[in-house]
């Protein structure tokens, strides 16, 4: 029953202000400790316990990466529009870092299927080579 | 001569035989591992390979149509590799589990379960059909890219589906808490066994 509350909670006070997908996974993929696996909020924990408050994390991080996997490649690849254009960083040196990087491979929660994961990655590769693909066939002062 | 050949070319098969099945790994017939690796098989199918979303993503055409109206060759040829590898890994885990399911049904179910004759023929039936079905899905794929066989991919996945929920019967005894202790118990005597 906490977390169920610790979940509406976190869901209305801090995820409802992250409509994106994307968004939400990279921000819940944060909260949680590399070394630990465990999810760490203070506000949340706070106002219910740590441990509710990190399974809590973990539902809306498991629910983040479902809704991820569920859109079409049309659709992730706006969200990623739309996800450069909220860091204020250029578009060029988003996909080149990316690319290099791959963030995406530590924002999966634990458990996840391998199939699953690997779909995810596999349309993050795609999608920032389409974003490239873009890039390239604009002139270099539309790009910033 | 020939016939010393003959018993020599035989003795050396059958020693040959024994030293394979004394070297072969012990299965889990009727053990906890059995039991275990079965339940994760049916949960991995049910709830991370099976459900209709993900085999719509994997293969769903709107992805294919979008690319090649919006990127460039290399990056289309980039997406048909990418699908198709998404492609066969989806089979072959499917696969896999099928086989996992197959083998404790095979070795291990009728010490848990009451199966009747019936059910059990039939699911035998299923599993070998769909470790066929696999075969042939997994070629078409890799010949013909991961939009080859929409057909079989229903096919194949519809049939997984019925094949787990009559195979879930015989492994409903088996709740949650037992089978953490299970878990427990094989990965114990996974350790000890070294």
């Amino acid at each position: 029953m906490d977390v169920e509350q610790a979940t509406a909670d976190l869901r209305n006070r801090t995820l409802s202000e992250i409509p994106r997908s994307l968004d939400r996974l990279i921000y819940l993929a944060s909260m949680r400790d590399y070394n630990t696996g465990l999810y760490y909020h203070d506000g949340l924990a706070s106002r219910f316990t740590q441990d509710v408050a990190c399974e809590a994390l973990a539902d809306c991080h498991r629910e983040a990466f479902a809704h991820l996997v569920a859109c079409s490649l049309r659709e992730l690849v706006d969200q990623m529009e739309g996800y450069i254009s909220s860091t204020h960083t250029s578009a060029r040196d988003f996909v080149t870092a990316w690319k290099k990087l791959e963030p995406y491979r530590v924002a999966v929660p634990v458990e996840t299927d391998p199939v699953t994961a690997q779909l995810l990655f596999s349309s993050f590769k795609i999608a920032l080579a389409i974003l490239e693909a873009r890039l390239s066939s604009r002139p270099a002062q539309q790009v910033a | 001569m020939i016939q010393l050949i003959f018993f020599l070319t035989v003795g050396v098969l059958l020693f040959s035989s024994l030293f394979f099945l004394a070297r072969r790994k012990p299965r889990p017939e009727g053990t906890s591992d059995a039991l275990v690796e079965a339940r994760q098989a049916l949960s991995s199918l049910q709830a991370g390979l099976l459900p209709e979303k993900l085999v719509k993503r994997v293969f769903d055409r709107g992805d294919w149509e979008y690319v090649k109206s919006e990127a460039p060759k290399p990056v289309r040829q980039l997406f048909l590799e990418e699908r198709k590898r998404i492609a066969i890994l989806w089979i072959d885990q499917v696969r896999n589990q099928i086989k996992n399911l197959s083998r404790f049904h095979r070795g291990s179910a009728r010490h848990y379960a009451k199966l009747n004759p019936r059910t059990e023929m039939s699911l035998a039936f299923s599993f070998f059909g769909l470790v066929c079905s696999c075969r042939a899905l997994q070629l078409a794929v890799s010949m013909a890219g991961p939009y080859a066989a929409p057909r079989l991919v229903g096919a194949v996945a519809n049939a997984a589906e019925r094949t787990c929920k009559v195979s879930e019967q015989s492994l409903a005894f088996l709740n949650a808490a037992q089978l953490g202790m299970l878990t427990n118990r094989a990965a114990g005597s996974a350790l000890s066994r070294g």
